[in-house]
Formats: C-alpha cells, sequence, structure tokens
C-alpha cells in the first residue's frame, strides 16, 4: 500500500519535472515577451502597494492596522499570488478554450489524474522573480514590526496552503462550469471580482460581510488571517479551520468536477 | 466627396453594429462584464473608504469629504472599464499575429477602423448599460455629482478611448516584427491604471508625482473626467485633459503610421 503510494507520488514528481522544464524552454523562446511579462507582473505588485503607501499618507490607521502592519498584509497577499501564478495560473486561463475547442477530451484520456492534467501542465516561470522579491519583502515588512516573534513564521506552513486551497478549489469550480455553458468568458470576469475581496484586508469588511468570507467564500483566508496570526495574538480556533477548509474545499471540488463532466460531449460541448 | 464620406459613414456602422451584436449575443457575459464585476469592484472600494473614514481626523482626507471618496469610489471601476482595451486588443494582435488579417487587408477598408468602429459600438453598448449602475448610486445617496457636466466628461473620455485604440494598433503592428507580443498588452494595461487614478485619486499622490501623472495624457481615462464630475477638478483641468490626450493622439498616431507602413511592406501574407 505505502509502496504503491510512494510510486504514485514519485510518477506525479516526474510528471512535474517535465511540466516545468516544458515551461521553462516554452517561456525563454520568446526573451522580449518573458522581459515584458515579468515586468508587468512588478507593475501589478507595485499598484497594490502603492494604493496603500498613498493611503497611509493621510490616515494612520485603516480597519485596525497601522501602515508597518498594513506592510506585512499586503507583501503576503502578493506572496501567495506569485505562488498561486506560478503553479496553476496559465493553466486556469486556458481552461475554457480546452473545453470549447475539444482538446478537453486528449487531457482526460491520459492515465493520470483530470484535475492534475488541467491544472498542472503549465508552470508560470515569470512570476519566480515576483515570488522572490515578495516574499523577502514580507520578511522587511515582518522586521520592521517591534518585538516580531518570528516562531509566528511556523503558522504560514499551515495558513498559506489553506489560503492556496481557496484560490485552487474556487478557479477550478468555476471553470469547471464551462463545461455546462457554451461561452464562459464571464467566468473569469467574475473570478476576478471575487478575488478582490481578498486583496483588501479583512477588518475593512464588518458583521454578516466578514463571516461570508471567512467560512462561505472564504478569501479571507488567502491572507487576512494568516496576516491576522503574525500581527495579533493567536486564534486557534482560526487554526483550526484552515487545517480543515482543504479538505472540504477539495471535497465539495471533486463532487462538482465529475457533476459536471457528466455534461461534457467532447468538442463544444 | 459626400459619396465617399456616405460610404464611411455607412460602413463604420456597421461595423459599429457589429460590435454591439457581438456583444450582446451572450447575454450573460454581458451582464457580467458591463454590470456584475464593477459592481464587485465599487462594493469592495466603498467599503475601504468607509473604513479609512472611520479614523480620519476631521472628517476630512486631502480637503474633501466622505462622500466625495465614495462617489469617485461609485464611478472609477465603471469609467476604468470604458477607459481599457483588453478583448479588441488581443483580437487584434491575434490578427496580425496569425496572419488572418489577409482578410481585411483584402477589404476596401482599413485595419484600423475596422477594429475603431467595432470598439467604440462595443464601447457605447457598455456605457449606455453600466452607467445606470453609478447614476442610481450617486442619485439615492445623494453622492456630491454635477450631473450637467456629464457630457463633457464622457466627450472626455470617448476621446480617451480614441488614444487607447490608437496604442491598441500600435501592439498590433508589433507583430509583424515579434512572434509574441502579449506581454506588451498587459504591460500597457497595467501602466494605464496605475497612472490613470482608478485605484486612487491622483490629488492624494505626492505633489510632484501628481504633477507629472497629469501631464501624462492617462490621467484623462479615470482621473480628469471623475475629478470634473465629482468637483474636484474644474474646467480648466478638463481641457488640459483634452490637451493632453490631443498631443498624444499626434504622437501616437505619427508612430502607429510609421511601425504600420514598415510592417505591412515586410508582412509575407502567410503569417508574420
Amino acid at each position: 500500500m505505502s509502496g504503491n503510494l510512494s510510486t504514485v507520488i514519485k510518477k506525479y514528481l516526474s510528471l512535474y519535472k517535465a511540466f516545468f522544464k516544458a515551461s521553462l524552454v516554452a517561456d525563454l523562446e520568446y526573451r522580449l515577451n518573458f522581459v515584458f511579462l515579468v515586468f508587468a507582473e512588478f507593475v501589478w505588485y507595485s499598484t497594490q502597494l502603492i494604493l496603500f503607501e498613498v493611503l497611509y499618507r493621510h490616515t494612520s490607521i485603516i480597519g485596525n492596522w497601522n501602515l508597518a502592519q498594513m506592510r506585512v498584509f499586503i507583501f503576503l497577499v502578493l506572496f501567495v499570488d506569485s505562488i498561486y501564478m506560478i503553479l496553476w495560473d496559465p493553466n486556469f486561463s486556458s481552461f475554457t478554450d480546452n473545453v470549447r475547442k475539444g482538446s478537453l477530451d486528449l487531457l482526460l484520456m491520459k492515465p493520470i489524474n483530470s484535475m492534475f492534467m488541467l491544472s498542472s501542465q503549465r508552470i508560470s516561470v515569470s512570476h519566480l522573480p515576483c515570488f522572490f522579491i515578495t516574499g523577502a519583502g514580507l520578511i522587511w515588512a515582518l522586521a520592521q514590526l517591534p518585538d516580531f516573534n518570528w516562531y509566528k513564521l511556523f503558522w504560514l506552513l499551515i495558513l498559506i496552503p489553506s489560503g492556496l486551497s481557496v484560490i485552487f478549489c474556487g478557479r477550478f469550480a468555476l471553470n469547471s462550469t464551462s463545461i455546462i455553458f457554451t461561452r464562459a468568458d464571464f467566468l473569469q470576469y467574475i473570478w476576478y471580482s471575487l478575488f478582490r475581496l481578498g486583496l483588501r484586508p479583512d477588518a475593512i469588511y464588518s458583521g454578516f460581510v466578514r463571516i461570508i468570507l471567512i467560512f462561505v467564500l472564504p478569501f479571507a483566508m488567502v491572507a487576512s488571517i494568516p496576516a491576522r496570526m503574525l500581527l495579533e495574538p493567536p486564534s486557534y480556533w482560526m487554526l483550526a479551520w484552515g487545517m480543515i477548509l482543504p479538505f472540504i474545499l477539495f471535497y465539495l471540488l471533486k463532487k462538482y468536477w465529475n457533476y459536471c463532466l457528466r455534461f461534457y460531449s467532447s468538442a463544444s460541448s | 466627396m459626400k459619396t465617399s464620406f456616405i460610404a464611411f459613414w455607412r460602413r463604420n456602422l456597421a461595423l459599429a453594429e457589429l460590435g454591439i451584436v457581438t456583444n450582446l449575443e451572450y447575454r450573460f457575459n454581458f451582464i457580467i462584464d458591463a454590470f456584475i464585476q464593477p459592481v464587485l469592484t465599487v462594493g469592495i472600494e466603498v467599503l475601504l473608504w468607509l473604513a479609512i473614514f472611520r479614523t480620519a481626523e476631521n472628517g476630512l482626507i486631502g480637503g474633501f469629504a466622505r462622500e466625495n471618496y465614495l462617489a469617485y469610489a461609485v464611478w472609477a471601476p465603471f469609467l476604468g472599464r470604458i477607459a481599457i482595451s483588453w478583448m479588441y486588443e488581443s483580437m487584434m494582435v491575434e490578427e496580425v499575429v496569425s496572419g488572418s488579417i489577409n482578410t481585411i487587408l483584402t477589404r476596401p477598408l482599413s485595419f484600423f477602423e475596422y477594429y475603431l468602429s467595432q470598439t467604440l459600438g462595443y464601447k457605447v453598448v457598455t456605457t449606455v448599460f453600466s452607467m445606470t449602475v453609478p447614476l442610481a448610486a450617486s442619485y439615492y445617496f445623494d453622492l456630491p455629482v454635477y450631473y450637467d457636466r456629464l457630457p463633457l466628461m464622457f466627450g472626455l473620455v470617448i476621446y480617451y478611448v480614441l488614444l487607447v485604440h490608437t496604442m491598441s494598433f500600435i501592439v498590433a503592428t508589433l507583430g509583424f516584427y515579434l512572434t509574441r507580443v502579449r506581454s506588451f498588452t498587459l504591460l500597457k494595461n497595467l501602466t494605464l491604471l496605475l497612472l490613470g487614478g482608478e485605484l486612487v485619486p491622483i490629488d492624494l499622490m505626492p505633489k510632484a508625482l501628481a504633477e507629472v501623472l497629469l501631464i501624462l495624457p492617462f490621467s484623462s481615462g479615470v482621473y480628469i473626467p471623475l475629478a470634473y464630475l465629482t468637483g474636484r477638478g474644474d474646467a480648466q483641468l478638463l481641457w488640459n485633459g483634452f490637451f493632453n490626450v490631443t498631443w498624444a493622439l499626434a504622437f501616437c498616431g505619427l508612430l502607429s503610421y510609421v511601425l504600420w507602413s514598415k510592417g505591412v511592406k515586410q508582412y509575407t501574407g502567410t503569417g508574420a
């Protein structure tokens, strides 16, 4: 049993290595395009940083965080976003095309997990510089906090994967819906709107909306709750929720994916 | 002369109609694009500004009250949607890179006007439908909006769309010289987002930076029209916006002419 598991893990790791090599070669083939992509990502991340830097010129507190605390949140959200962009975004962006043009047939027939194949074929190498820079930015922002307990960073080992599971399952589920509809560009629009909820600190939402963002559409788990765990006294029920959430989300996603596949009737379904 | 103008007008009207019909074909897509996405964005930005004003001293930020910022937050995402081009620019780039531009080159119309009219048709239909939301919100919450300034404000936004389309044309012509130009679209649009004032009013930025941004034409897409509409700026600011777009149009027009002429000459017709 354990032998089987290790064989499966080895198989997927070797596949992932092959995907990475292929993506690296593909991305570096057009070097100018690659440089501009990297630069564009820096512009996008800068917009998020500049927004709050400008706002804090005119106020000292937003929600209940000062500028130093808000920087931790922003760098954390950008760090998590960069991981998501590296691992999954190019695959999800071409998901609806795969459905519409019928190339999903080919992916479904391969002798590996279809969800893995659909979500991991392409790796965005152009986001790697952003990953390192936002990671360094997070460390810098934490170093600005007086008496920060660096052991708190261990919470991120649980909470970042939890936040990533929210992004992965949310986007995968929305994309799966494209199997049901004919043209589903709107799913991308919905995703970008929903994802904006996670780009702002949860302290700006109050009451019912905040509860929804923690438990129903858990975008607060992307960065707000992890940032709270770093900046405030630990909330153990939040940590427990962060551990349970990925299991619930992946269970629901698998059910929904199988449901959507029932509607698939090959090309242009 | 008169006949040729009528032919030009009819041709472009048909193309604008094509842009409208294409986008209304999938209504659910259209509703999400024109309503739901900007409404969600407005909701988040309004909540952010309310949170900021909870701790603002004197109830003023940068000399303006909460309602001024709410008005800005309600309108900015809608104007931002109009003043940017993702879909048509991607289509233009694809035409050049894939070689399907051949079908347009052989017709008695230019590639520029073929997509300009479609873009304007799309922008008009999006504007007509989506503007009901900020208008209704401004009226219902009694936000500081000068309704008599709407026509001139839209005049500047549409003029700015002409500039944005010219920039899209430049990006598309780069397809004659390079195989992959997708990153140019991404970089251009993100830069417009950053410099246009959609995220935060430009007058809140450091003075030196704000002055530079106001000289650039990009502030004419969101900040200047909104400043004029909500009373943050006067008519002088609006005319500066028109002026900035004019020189930028002249510059981009010249650049696009050079790139297009050279590009078409070396284009082989079976794909760039």
